[in-house]
Protein backbone atom coordinates (compact mmCIF):
# COMPACT_ATOMS: atom_id res chain seq x y z
CA UNK A 1 0.00 0.00 0.00
CA UNK A 2 1.53 3.40 -0.96
CA UNK A 3 0.19 6.77 -1.50
CA UNK A 4 1.76 8.02 -5.29
CA UNK A 5 1.49 12.05 -5.45
CA UNK A 6 1.11 13.28 -8.83
CA UNK A 7 -0.36 16.56 -9.26
CA UNK A 8 -0.38 19.83 -6.92
CA UNK A 9 -4.09 20.95 -6.10
CA UNK A 10 -3.31 24.17 -8.69
CA UNK A 11 -3.09 21.53 -11.56
CA UNK A 12 -6.61 20.76 -11.25
CA UNK A 13 -9.19 24.02 -11.34
CA UNK A 14 -13.15 23.26 -10.10
CA UNK A 15 -14.79 21.26 -12.58
CA UNK A 16 -11.87 20.14 -14.06
CA UNK A 17 -9.86 16.87 -14.56
CA UNK A 18 -6.75 15.27 -15.12
CA UNK A 19 -5.32 11.79 -16.52
CA UNK A 20 -2.57 10.52 -14.53
CA UNK A 21 -0.31 7.45 -14.88
CA UNK A 22 -0.16 5.38 -11.52
CA UNK A 23 1.69 1.94 -10.57
CA UNK A 24 1.01 1.03 -14.31
CA UNK A 25 -2.64 2.18 -14.57
CA UNK A 26 -4.49 4.60 -16.23
CA UNK A 27 -6.45 7.06 -13.50
CA UNK A 28 -8.42 10.11 -13.58
CA UNK A 29 -9.05 13.06 -11.04
CA UNK A 30 -11.77 14.98 -10.83
CA UNK A 31 -12.57 18.05 -8.86
CA UNK A 32 -16.29 18.28 -8.37
CA UNK A 33 -17.80 20.86 -5.30
CA UNK A 34 -13.99 21.14 -3.72
CA UNK A 35 -13.23 17.53 -3.28
CA UNK A 36 -11.30 15.20 -5.72
CA UNK A 37 -12.07 11.86 -7.06
CA UNK A 38 -9.83 9.16 -8.67
CA UNK A 39 -11.20 6.53 -11.09
CA UNK A 40 -9.68 3.77 -13.18
CA UNK A 41 -10.12 4.74 -16.50
CA UNK A 42 -11.91 1.53 -17.62
CA UNK A 43 -15.18 0.95 -18.14
CA UNK A 44 -16.72 -1.97 -16.33
CA UNK A 45 -18.75 -2.68 -19.17
CA UNK A 46 -17.20 -3.21 -22.46
CA UNK A 47 -13.51 -1.40 -21.20
CA UNK A 48 -13.94 1.95 -22.75
CA UNK A 49 -11.44 4.72 -21.65
CA UNK A 50 -14.11 6.62 -19.46
CA UNK A 51 -12.03 9.66 -18.59
CA UNK A 52 -13.28 10.48 -22.43
CA UNK A 53 -16.77 10.70 -21.39
CA UNK A 54 -18.60 13.75 -20.62
CA UNK A 55 -19.32 15.12 -16.86
CA UNK A 56 -22.71 16.87 -15.89
CA UNK A 57 -25.62 16.53 -14.00
CA UNK A 58 -28.33 14.32 -14.30
CA UNK A 59 -31.93 13.99 -13.43
CA UNK A 60 -32.93 12.50 -10.30
CA UNK A 61 -35.21 9.63 -10.16
CA UNK A 62 -38.93 11.84 -9.80
CA UNK A 63 -42.39 11.70 -10.32
CA UNK A 64 -43.90 10.69 -13.55
CA UNK A 65 -43.56 13.81 -16.02
CA UNK A 66 -41.42 15.77 -13.56
CA UNK A 67 -37.81 16.41 -13.90
CA UNK A 68 -35.19 17.09 -11.20
CA UNK A 69 -31.92 18.24 -12.24
CA UNK A 70 -29.37 17.85 -9.53
CA UNK A 71 -25.77 16.22 -8.65
CA UNK A 72 -24.32 18.93 -12.03
CA UNK A 73 -20.74 17.90 -11.83
CA UNK A 74 -20.44 14.74 -10.45
CA UNK A 75 -22.25 12.33 -12.96
CA UNK A 76 -19.84 10.95 -15.79
CA UNK A 77 -21.21 9.21 -18.64
CA UNK A 78 -19.17 6.44 -20.32
CA UNK A 79 -17.78 7.44 -23.83
CA UNK A 80 -19.58 4.53 -25.57
CA UNK A 81 -22.86 3.46 -24.00
CA UNK A 82 -23.23 6.65 -22.25
CA UNK A 83 -24.41 4.51 -18.87
CA UNK A 84 -24.19 7.21 -15.73
CA UNK A 85 -21.77 6.28 -13.28
CA UNK A 86 -21.93 8.97 -9.24
CA UNK A 87 -17.98 10.04 -9.27
CA UNK A 88 -18.67 10.16 -5.38
CA UNK A 89 -19.26 6.85 -5.12
CA UNK A 90 -18.03 5.08 -8.13
CA UNK A 91 -21.62 3.05 -8.59
CA UNK A 92 -23.57 3.10 -11.76
CA UNK A 93 -27.22 5.09 -11.62
CA UNK A 94 -28.95 2.30 -12.74
CA UNK A 95 -27.36 -0.14 -10.42
CA UNK A 96 -24.96 0.28 -7.70
CA UNK A 97 -23.51 -3.31 -7.44
CA UNK A 98 -21.89 -1.92 -10.90
CA UNK A 99 -19.39 0.16 -10.38
CA UNK A 100 -15.93 2.23 -11.96
CA UNK A 101 -13.55 1.33 -9.93
CA UNK A 102 -12.31 3.91 -7.04
CA UNK A 103 -9.22 5.13 -5.83
CA UNK A 104 -8.59 6.95 -2.37
CA UNK A 105 -7.33 10.44 -2.72
CA UNK A 106 -5.12 12.02 0.01
CA UNK A 107 -4.08 15.27 -0.13
CA UNK A 108 -0.85 16.94 1.86
CA UNK A 109 1.04 20.07 1.72
CA UNK A 110 -1.21 20.81 -1.67
CA UNK A 111 -0.31 17.50 -3.11
CA UNK A 112 -2.66 15.44 -4.94
CA UNK A 113 -1.77 11.59 -3.86
CA UNK A 114 -3.23 8.45 -4.87
CA UNK A 115 -3.51 5.57 -2.51
CA UNK A 116 -2.32 2.40 -4.33
CA UNK A 117 -3.77 -0.94 -2.75
CA UNK A 118 -2.18 -4.23 -3.31
CA UNK A 119 -4.87 -5.60 -5.89
CA UNK A 120 -5.79 -4.04 -8.70
CA UNK A 121 -8.95 -6.30 -8.85
CA UNK A 122 -9.62 -5.86 -5.68
CA UNK A 123 -13.29 -4.71 -5.35
CA UNK A 124 -15.38 -8.16 -6.33
CA UNK A 125 -18.47 -5.74 -7.04
CA UNK A 126 -16.90 -4.73 -9.74
CA UNK A 127 -17.99 -6.92 -12.83
CA UNK A 128 -15.08 -6.89 -16.07
CA UNK A 129 -18.20 -7.63 -18.52
CA UNK A 130 -21.49 -7.88 -19.12
CA UNK A 131 -21.01 -10.97 -21.81
CA UNK B 1 -4.85 -16.73 -28.16
CA UNK B 2 -7.71 -16.98 -30.78
CA UNK B 3 -5.21 -17.61 -33.71
CA UNK B 4 -7.58 -15.75 -36.10
CA UNK B 5 -8.62 -12.18 -37.43
CA UNK B 6 -12.07 -10.45 -37.02
CA UNK B 7 -14.55 -9.05 -39.79
CA UNK B 8 -16.28 -6.25 -38.30
CA UNK B 9 -19.85 -6.11 -40.87
CA UNK B 10 -20.34 -2.50 -39.73
CA UNK B 11 -18.11 0.07 -39.72
CA UNK B 12 -19.48 3.97 -40.24
CA UNK B 13 -17.21 6.05 -42.45
CA UNK B 14 -18.34 8.98 -42.38
CA UNK B 15 -17.65 12.48 -44.01
CA UNK B 16 -18.71 16.40 -44.41
CA UNK B 17 -21.50 16.98 -46.98
CA UNK B 18 -18.96 18.97 -48.99
CA UNK B 19 -16.72 15.99 -49.16
CA UNK B 20 -19.26 14.77 -52.03
CA UNK B 21 -19.71 18.20 -54.00
CA UNK B 22 -16.52 16.98 -56.58
CA UNK B 23 -19.03 13.53 -57.31
CA UNK B 24 -22.24 15.14 -57.96
CA UNK B 25 -23.34 16.42 -61.18
CA UNK B 26 -25.57 20.03 -61.50
CA UNK B 27 -28.05 20.37 -60.37
CA UNK B 28 -27.40 18.45 -57.16
CA UNK B 29 -24.05 19.97 -56.95
CA UNK B 30 -24.97 23.65 -55.99
CA UNK B 31 -27.91 22.43 -53.89
CA UNK B 32 -25.84 20.51 -51.94
CA UNK B 33 -22.97 23.15 -52.28
CA UNK B 34 -25.71 26.19 -50.83
CA UNK B 35 -27.97 23.93 -47.99
CA UNK B 36 -25.81 20.84 -47.08
CA UNK B 37 -27.25 17.03 -47.88
CA UNK B 38 -30.47 17.59 -45.97
CA UNK B 39 -31.04 13.84 -44.44
CA UNK B 40 -34.64 13.52 -42.97
CA UNK B 41 -33.59 12.00 -39.87
CA UNK B 42 -36.13 10.47 -37.22
CA UNK B 43 -36.26 13.43 -34.95
CA UNK B 44 -35.69 11.54 -31.87
CA UNK B 45 -33.17 13.28 -29.21
CA UNK B 46 -30.61 11.27 -27.34
CA UNK B 47 -28.05 12.81 -24.37
CA UNK B 48 -25.47 10.58 -25.35
CA UNK B 49 -25.67 11.36 -28.93
CA UNK B 50 -24.63 9.63 -32.02
CA UNK B 51 -20.82 9.22 -31.44
CA UNK B 52 -18.59 7.29 -29.07
CA UNK B 53 -16.69 10.25 -26.93
CA UNK B 54 -13.55 9.07 -28.13
CA UNK B 55 -13.71 8.56 -31.65
CA UNK B 56 -13.33 12.13 -32.91
CA UNK B 57 -9.74 12.49 -34.92
CA UNK B 58 -7.17 13.85 -33.22
CA UNK B 59 -6.90 16.69 -35.98
CA UNK B 60 -10.90 17.19 -35.68
CA UNK B 61 -13.51 16.58 -38.02
CA UNK B 62 -16.35 13.69 -37.69
CA UNK B 63 -15.83 10.89 -35.72
CA UNK B 64 -15.10 7.93 -38.34
CA UNK B 65 -13.96 10.88 -41.38
CA UNK B 66 -10.09 10.40 -41.42
CA UNK B 67 -8.81 6.86 -42.25
CA UNK B 68 -5.41 6.86 -40.73
CA UNK B 69 -7.39 7.26 -37.66
CA UNK B 70 -9.80 4.80 -37.90
CA UNK B 71 -6.63 2.47 -39.13
CA UNK B 72 -5.05 3.17 -35.39
CA UNK B 73 -8.30 2.70 -33.48
CA UNK B 74 -9.88 0.01 -35.00
CA UNK B 75 -8.17 -2.02 -37.69
CA UNK B 76 -5.33 -2.17 -35.47
CA UNK B 77 -6.79 -1.45 -32.39
CA UNK B 78 -8.83 -4.47 -32.63
CA UNK B 79 -6.64 -6.61 -34.78
CA UNK B 80 -9.16 -6.50 -37.77
CA UNK B 81 -8.70 -8.44 -40.91
CA UNK B 82 -11.53 -6.50 -43.03
CA UNK B 83 -14.15 -3.69 -41.99
CA UNK B 84 -17.10 -3.46 -44.12
CA UNK B 85 -17.47 0.62 -44.50
CA UNK B 86 -21.26 0.90 -44.41
CA UNK B 87 -21.22 4.92 -44.36
CA UNK B 88 -24.87 6.70 -43.49
CA UNK B 89 -26.20 7.79 -46.96
CA UNK B 90 -28.60 4.66 -46.87
CA UNK B 91 -30.52 7.16 -44.71
CA UNK B 92 -31.19 9.64 -47.52
CA UNK B 93 -34.27 7.08 -48.66
CA UNK B 94 -36.75 9.15 -46.36
CA UNK B 95 -36.40 12.52 -48.16
CA UNK B 96 -38.70 12.97 -50.41
CA UNK B 97 -36.90 13.23 -54.30
CA UNK B 98 -35.94 10.69 -56.15
CA UNK B 99 -33.94 11.56 -58.56
CA UNK B 100 -31.55 13.37 -55.09
CA UNK B 101 -31.90 10.47 -53.37
CA UNK B 102 -30.23 8.47 -56.39
CA UNK B 103 -27.77 11.06 -56.77
CA UNK B 104 -26.59 11.44 -53.88
CA UNK B 105 -26.00 7.68 -53.45
CA UNK B 106 -24.42 7.73 -56.73
CA UNK B 107 -21.53 10.62 -55.40
CA UNK B 108 -21.34 8.35 -52.25
CA UNK B 109 -20.43 5.76 -54.04
CA UNK B 110 -17.98 6.80 -55.95
CA UNK B 111 -16.65 8.81 -53.25
CA UNK B 112 -16.18 5.41 -51.55
CA UNK B 113 -14.45 4.18 -54.12
CA UNK B 114 -11.76 6.81 -54.46
CA UNK B 115 -11.49 8.17 -50.98
CA UNK B 116 -11.49 5.08 -49.07
CA UNK B 117 -10.56 1.77 -50.60
CA UNK B 118 -7.27 2.52 -51.19
CA UNK B 119 -6.64 3.78 -47.83
CA UNK B 120 -5.87 0.09 -46.09
CA UNK B 121 -6.43 -3.48 -47.65
CA UNK B 122 -8.86 -4.15 -44.33
CA UNK B 123 -11.58 -1.62 -46.13
CA UNK B 124 -14.01 -3.25 -48.14
CA UNK B 125 -17.59 -1.49 -48.27
CA UNK B 126 -21.62 -1.35 -48.92
CA UNK B 127 -22.66 0.17 -52.11
CA UNK B 128 -25.84 2.37 -51.03
CA UNK B 129 -28.84 2.49 -53.00
CA UNK B 130 -32.28 5.01 -51.99
CA UNK B 131 -35.55 3.02 -51.99
CA UNK B 132 -37.62 6.04 -53.54
CA UNK B 133 -36.80 4.35 -57.02
CA UNK B 134 -35.87 0.90 -57.60
CA UNK B 135 -35.46 0.75 -61.18
CA UNK B 136 -32.97 4.05 -60.80
CA UNK B 137 -31.13 1.63 -57.61
CA UNK B 138 -30.81 -0.94 -60.33
CA UNK B 139 -28.79 0.86 -62.23
CA UNK B 140 -26.71 2.33 -59.46
CA UNK B 141 -25.79 -1.23 -58.68
CA UNK B 142 -24.81 -2.17 -62.12
CA UNK B 143 -22.87 0.80 -62.19
CA UNK B 144 -20.59 0.23 -59.31
CA UNK B 145 -21.69 -2.90 -58.33
CA UNK B 146 -18.72 -4.72 -59.68
CA UNK B 147 -15.97 -2.45 -58.58
CA UNK B 148 -13.86 -6.12 -56.35
CA UNK B 149 -14.17 -3.82 -53.09
CA UNK B 150 -17.90 -3.46 -52.87
CA UNK B 151 -19.62 -6.51 -51.25
CA UNK B 152 -22.97 -5.85 -50.59
CA UNK B 153 -25.66 -3.25 -51.57
CA UNK B 154 -27.02 -1.50 -48.32
CA UNK B 155 -30.60 0.08 -48.18
CA UNK B 156 -32.42 1.66 -45.20
CA UNK B 157 -35.21 0.03 -43.14
CA UNK B 158 -36.76 3.35 -42.82
CA UNK B 159 -39.40 2.21 -45.87
CA UNK B 160 -42.42 3.55 -47.43
CA UNK B 161 -43.82 -0.29 -47.50
CA UNK B 162 -42.28 -3.24 -46.10
CA UNK B 163 -39.22 -4.36 -47.80
CA UNK B 164 -40.61 -7.77 -49.45
CA UNK B 165 -43.50 -6.33 -51.63
CA UNK B 166 -42.81 -6.58 -55.65
CA UNK B 167 -42.54 -2.42 -55.90
CA UNK B 168 -38.57 -3.40 -54.65
CA UNK B 169 -37.97 -6.45 -56.31
CA UNK B 170 -35.88 -4.33 -59.24
CA UNK B 171 -32.78 -3.59 -56.54
CA UNK B 172 -33.17 -7.70 -55.38
CA UNK B 173 -32.93 -8.74 -59.08
CA UNK B 174 -30.28 -6.25 -59.81
CA UNK B 175 -27.91 -7.16 -56.78
CA UNK B 176 -28.76 -11.09 -57.45
CA UNK B 177 -27.44 -10.32 -60.66
CA UNK B 178 -24.18 -8.91 -59.62
CA UNK B 179 -23.74 -11.14 -57.26
CA UNK B 180 -24.16 -9.09 -54.24
CA UNK B 181 -26.22 -9.34 -50.84
CA UNK B 182 -28.45 -7.04 -50.25
CA UNK B 183 -27.65 -5.29 -46.30
CA UNK B 184 -30.72 -3.12 -44.24
CA UNK B 185 -29.99 -0.49 -41.84
CA UNK B 186 -31.54 1.58 -39.34
CA UNK B 187 -31.24 5.01 -39.03
CA UNK B 188 -33.86 7.25 -39.77
CA UNK B 189 -36.70 5.53 -38.52
CA UNK B 190 -40.28 7.76 -38.78
CA UNK B 191 -38.56 10.41 -40.74
CA UNK B 192 -39.38 12.01 -43.98
CA UNK B 193 -41.59 10.16 -46.09
CA UNK B 194 -41.35 6.91 -44.21
CA UNK B 195 -43.70 4.94 -42.35
CA UNK B 196 -44.06 5.50 -37.93
CA UNK B 197 -41.04 4.04 -36.66
CA UNK B 198 -43.22 1.56 -34.09
CA UNK B 199 -46.08 -0.74 -35.23
CA UNK B 200 -47.77 1.20 -32.70
CA UNK B 201 -47.07 4.98 -33.80
CA UNK B 202 -44.66 7.71 -32.69
CA UNK B 203 -43.26 7.17 -29.30
CA UNK B 204 -42.23 9.87 -27.61
CA UNK B 205 -38.49 9.14 -26.35
CA UNK B 206 -35.23 7.73 -28.29
CA UNK B 207 -35.27 5.24 -25.69
CA UNK B 208 -38.56 3.97 -27.12
CA UNK B 209 -37.44 4.55 -30.64
CA UNK B 210 -34.12 2.45 -30.41
CA UNK B 211 -36.07 -0.37 -28.70
CA UNK B 212 -38.42 -0.82 -31.15
CA UNK B 213 -36.04 -0.29 -34.25
CA UNK B 214 -36.10 -4.47 -34.07
CA UNK B 215 -40.35 -4.35 -34.92
CA UNK B 216 -39.32 -2.69 -38.09
CA UNK B 217 -36.50 -5.81 -39.07
CA UNK B 218 -39.42 -8.30 -37.69
CA UNK B 219 -41.59 -6.75 -40.53
CA UNK B 220 -39.35 -6.52 -43.41
CA UNK B 221 -37.68 -10.16 -42.32
CA UNK B 222 -42.00 -11.36 -42.76
CA UNK B 223 -42.32 -9.43 -46.03
CA UNK B 224 -39.21 -11.08 -47.17
CA UNK B 225 -40.07 -14.41 -46.70
CA UNK B 226 -44.00 -14.69 -47.19
CA UNK B 227 -43.36 -11.74 -50.43
CA UNK B 228 -41.34 -15.03 -52.27
CA UNK B 229 -38.16 -12.85 -52.83
CA UNK B 230 -35.83 -16.31 -51.87
CA UNK B 231 -37.84 -18.25 -54.37
CA UNK B 232 -37.65 -15.41 -57.06
CA UNK B 233 -34.23 -14.71 -56.62
CA UNK B 234 -32.91 -17.88 -55.16
CA UNK B 235 -29.00 -16.95 -54.86
CA UNK B 236 -30.09 -13.67 -52.67
CA UNK B 237 -28.79 -12.99 -49.37
CA UNK B 238 -30.09 -11.13 -46.82
CA UNK B 239 -27.55 -8.93 -44.12
CA UNK B 240 -29.86 -7.47 -41.31
CA UNK B 241 -27.64 -5.12 -39.48
CA UNK B 242 -28.09 -3.61 -36.15
CA UNK B 243 -31.52 -4.65 -35.49
CA UNK B 244 -30.98 -6.91 -32.78
CA UNK B 245 -31.00 -11.17 -32.34
CA UNK B 246 -32.93 -12.41 -29.71
CA UNK B 247 -36.33 -11.88 -30.90
CA UNK B 248 -35.61 -14.18 -33.91
CA UNK B 249 -36.35 -17.23 -32.28
CA UNK B 250 -40.19 -16.40 -31.51
CA UNK B 251 -40.51 -14.77 -34.92
CA UNK B 252 -39.39 -18.20 -36.76
CA UNK B 253 -41.56 -20.21 -34.18
CA UNK B 254 -44.86 -18.08 -34.85
CA UNK B 255 -44.44 -17.80 -38.69
CA UNK B 256 -43.78 -21.26 -39.17
CA UNK B 257 -47.06 -21.43 -37.19
CA UNK B 258 -48.77 -19.66 -39.21
CA UNK B 259 -47.62 -21.43 -42.53
CA UNK B 260 -48.72 -24.51 -41.65
CA UNK B 261 -52.42 -23.10 -41.58
CA UNK B 262 -51.90 -20.27 -44.02
CA UNK B 263 -49.71 -22.08 -46.43
CA UNK B 264 -52.20 -21.97 -49.15
CA UNK B 265 -51.89 -17.58 -49.12
CA UNK B 266 -48.42 -18.04 -49.80
CA UNK B 267 -48.10 -21.03 -51.93
CA UNK B 268 -45.00 -20.49 -53.52
CA UNK B 269 -43.13 -21.29 -50.28
CA UNK B 270 -42.36 -24.90 -50.63
CA UNK B 271 -40.21 -25.20 -47.22
CA UNK B 272 -40.97 -23.41 -43.72
CA UNK B 273 -40.47 -19.85 -43.37
CA UNK B 274 -37.96 -20.29 -41.24
CA UNK B 275 -35.40 -22.49 -43.20
CA UNK B 276 -35.21 -19.46 -46.30
CA UNK B 277 -34.69 -17.35 -43.47
CA UNK B 278 -31.63 -19.71 -42.54
CA UNK B 279 -30.99 -20.48 -45.78
CA UNK B 280 -30.84 -16.25 -46.67
CA UNK B 281 -30.62 -13.99 -43.76
CA UNK B 282 -27.57 -13.28 -41.62
CA UNK B 283 -28.23 -10.66 -38.85
CA UNK B 284 -25.36 -9.01 -37.42
CA UNK B 285 -25.20 -8.94 -33.44
CA UNK B 286 -24.65 -5.02 -32.71
CA UNK B 287 -26.00 -3.68 -30.22
CA UNK B 288 -26.01 -7.24 -28.98
CA UNK B 289 -28.38 -8.19 -26.23
CA UNK B 290 -27.38 -8.17 -22.68
CA UNK B 291 -29.60 -10.30 -20.54
CA UNK B 292 -28.32 -10.42 -16.42
CA UNK B 293 -27.22 -14.13 -17.40
CA UNK B 294 -25.34 -14.06 -20.47
CA UNK B 295 -25.69 -17.84 -20.90
CA UNK B 296 -29.92 -16.83 -21.68
CA UNK B 297 -28.73 -15.17 -24.78
CA UNK B 298 -26.48 -18.25 -25.55
CA UNK B 299 -29.10 -20.36 -25.27
CA UNK B 300 -31.52 -18.60 -27.70
CA UNK B 301 -28.95 -18.43 -29.79
CA UNK B 302 -28.42 -22.48 -29.51
CA UNK B 303 -32.09 -22.76 -30.12
CA UNK B 304 -31.72 -21.70 -33.81
CA UNK B 305 -28.54 -22.67 -34.66
CA UNK B 306 -27.52 -18.73 -34.47
CA UNK B 307 -23.76 -18.69 -35.15
CA UNK B 308 -24.70 -19.88 -39.00
CA UNK B 309 -26.61 -17.08 -39.08
CA UNK B 310 -24.53 -13.78 -37.16
CA UNK B 311 -21.71 -11.93 -38.85
CA UNK B 312 -20.08 -9.94 -35.77
CA UNK B 313 -20.71 -6.14 -36.04
CA UNK B 314 -18.66 -3.25 -33.72
CA UNK B 315 -21.36 -0.30 -35.09
CA UNK B 316 -17.71 2.05 -34.85
CA UNK B 317 -17.98 4.96 -34.25
CA UNK B 318 -21.30 5.29 -32.66
CA UNK B 319 -22.14 5.29 -29.09
CA UNK B 320 -23.39 1.33 -28.88
CA UNK B 321 -20.29 0.13 -30.04
CA UNK B 322 -19.65 -3.49 -29.35
CA UNK B 323 -15.60 -4.87 -28.52
CA UNK B 324 -15.24 -7.71 -29.65
CA UNK B 325 -13.24 -8.25 -26.81
CA UNK B 326 -16.41 -8.14 -24.36
CA UNK B 327 -19.27 -9.54 -25.82
CA UNK B 328 -20.35 -12.78 -26.74
CA UNK B 329 -17.55 -15.05 -24.66
CA UNK B 330 -19.72 -17.71 -23.25
CA UNK B 331 -19.84 -19.12 -26.52
CA UNK B 332 -17.89 -21.66 -27.89
CA UNK B 333 -14.83 -21.18 -29.65
CA UNK B 334 -15.99 -22.73 -32.68
CA UNK B 335 -19.51 -20.96 -32.75
CA UNK B 336 -16.96 -17.48 -31.92
CA UNK B 337 -14.68 -17.96 -34.58
CA UNK B 338 -18.14 -18.65 -37.29
CA UNK B 339 -19.66 -15.36 -35.86
CA UNK B 340 -16.27 -13.25 -35.77
CA UNK B 341 -15.13 -14.34 -38.84
CA UNK B 342 -16.00 -17.38 -40.97
CA UNK B 343 -19.55 -16.42 -41.84
CA UNK B 344 -18.53 -13.07 -43.18
CA UNK B 345 -15.34 -14.41 -45.24
CA UNK B 346 -17.86 -17.03 -46.95
CA UNK B 347 -20.82 -14.40 -47.69
CA UNK B 348 -18.60 -11.39 -48.63
CA UNK B 349 -16.13 -14.13 -50.68
CA UNK B 350 -13.02 -12.73 -48.92
CA UNK B 351 -9.62 -14.70 -48.35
Amino acid sequence: MAVHYVLKEEDIPEGGFSLVQVDGREIGIYHVNGEYHAIHNYCPHQGAPMCAGLVSGTTLPSEVYSYEYGKAGQIIRCPWHGWEFDLKTGKALFNEKIRVRKYTVEIEDGKIGILITKSITGSGAIRDSIL
Amino acid sequence: MKGYKIIDADVHNEQEDAALLPYLKEPWRSRVAASGIGYAGSGYYSPIGVMKKDSIPPGGGRAGSNPDFMIKQLIDGYDLDYAILTGVVYNISTTHDPDYAAAICSAYNDFLIAEWFGKHKAFKGAMVVATQDPLLAAREIDRVGGHPDIVEVMISSAARAPLGQRYYHPIYEAAERNGLPIAVHPGAEGGGGSTAPTSAGYPSRYIEWHTCLSQMFMAHLVSLVCEGVFVKFPNLKFVMVEGGVAWLPGLMWRLDKNYKALRSTVPWLTKLPSQYIRDHCYLTTQPIEEPDNPQHLIDLFNMIDAENMLLYSSDYPHWDFDSPDHILRKLSPEARRKIFRDNALQLYKLT
